[in-house]
């Protein structure tokens, strides 16, 4: 009796261990393959041409078109800079500023990756749209509360994640690993 | 109790094994890829030009809105397959695939060749010929090599101004795509 126990036990254990580490090896991933800056999540091998198995199992869950090496790295953030996850009911505000590249876009998706601009606006902001401080720094407010300044109107309700695409980018890349600067994200106010 | 805690041990190493397996297989036992995503669009030896991303709709190839995108399916088995025309002065990309959504090789007009992509795609069979001098390509051809024969191109392009959209994905499709004929 005591054995038949404890095998089911090594049994629940291993299935618990062996799925559940694999589910989050592919969707969280921070101790495998991705890497996180802040609030911003990266897969830096996502565009190599030899990829470790997690990302490219990670690669085959997403299925989407990812960006080569050379060609640019895309962060996601699912939080603000404290830790709480981004809601549409909630306005937030992005300052800092981003690793050396050509440009840079910045856009609101569902978890379904379903854009979230406002209907007649752009769906995306773009590097060359924004307006900076003197020393290169910006301010982009993010949410559906009308906001002043670089705004990035979105629609809808519930929570939401923000997807920074750096194309041509030194970031992460072998030569500048130092490099690493992303803007933070704070909460401004909720509705 | 001490027995207890060796089972559990042991459940957690088995947990391990399977852990690996499951990494490892994955990529074998998915349905939805990449590669099937891609195949729907039907683009064998042509650029075709996706459709821009908009509110509210499913992108599930994951597409940046600010950009345009070309995308061609390619199979060696037919011959080597060439990327050939000229693309507007802004930035651009062209990343090659496999089957498995990897990306093989990623360029961008930044790296010194203009703004004409002129590029030749060789399996390692066709390499050799190329090598032996067997086929004849032009002078300053970029030459890739690919481990498999069933491949795709994505050439992405960002017009800076929306007003320059619609010349810039006129261009982009008259790229040709394909075997040489």
């Amino acid at each position: 009796m005591r054995f038949i126990l404890r095998l089911l036990a090594a049994i629940a254990t291993a299935l618990t261990v062996g799925f559940g580490l694999s589910y989050y090896a592919l969707t969280d991933g921070r101790l495998f393959g991705a890497i996180s800056l802040g609030p911003w999540t990266a897969w830096p091998d996502v565009g190599s041409p030899t990829p470790n198995p997690y990302t490219r199992g990670h690669l085959t869950r997403e299925a989407a078109l990812q960006l080569g090496r050379s060609e640019g790295l895309q962060f996601v953030a699912g939080a603000d800079s404290d830790g709480a996850m981004l809601d549409l009911g909630c306005s937030y505000q992005l300052t800092g500023r981003v690793p050396v590249s050509t440009f840079w876009t910045l856009s609101a998706i569902d978890a379904a990756w379903v854009n979230l601009a406002a209907p007649g606006t752009e769906a995306a902001l773009r590097s060359s749209e924004i307006v900076r401080e003197t020393d290169g720094a910006f301010q982009i407010h993010v949410g559906t509360l009308l906001r002043p300044g670089n705004w990035l109107e979105l629609a809808g309700e519930g929570e939401f994640q923000l997807v920074l695409t750096l194309y041509d980018t030194t970031a992460l890349s072998t030569f500048a690993a130092s490099n690493v600067n992303m803007p933070s994200i704070t909460l401004e106010q909720c509705s | 109790m001490t027995r207890t805690l060796l089972w559990l041990i042991g459940g957690v190493l088995l947990g391990g094994v399977i852990h690996i397996i499951a990494i490892l297989t994955l990529p074998l036992l998915a349905e939805e890829t990449t590669w099937s995503r891609v195949s729907a669009f039907e683009a064998e030896n042509r650029m075709l030009v996706l459709d821009r991303v908009a509110q509210g709709v499913p992108n599930p190839l994951r597409l940046d809105p600010e950009l345009s995108y070309g995308l061609c399916e390619i199979d060696l088995s037919n011959g080597p397959a060439y990327l050939n025309g000229v693309l507007p002065d802004a930035f651009w990309s062209v990343a090659v695939y496999d089957r498995n959504g990897v990306v093989i090789y990623s360029t961008t007009n930044r790296d010194g060749i203009g703004q004409t992509v002129d590029m030749g795609i060789f399996n390692p069979a066709q390499t050799r010929l190329l090598a032996q001098q067997q086929i004849d390509i032009a002078e300053g051809l970029l030459i890739v090599e690919s481990a498999t024969n069933e491949l795709f191109v994505l050439v992405r392009l960002s017009p800076p101004h929306e007003a320059m959209r619609a010349r810039f994905e006129q261009e982009l499709s008259e790229i040709t795509c394909g075997p040489r004929t």
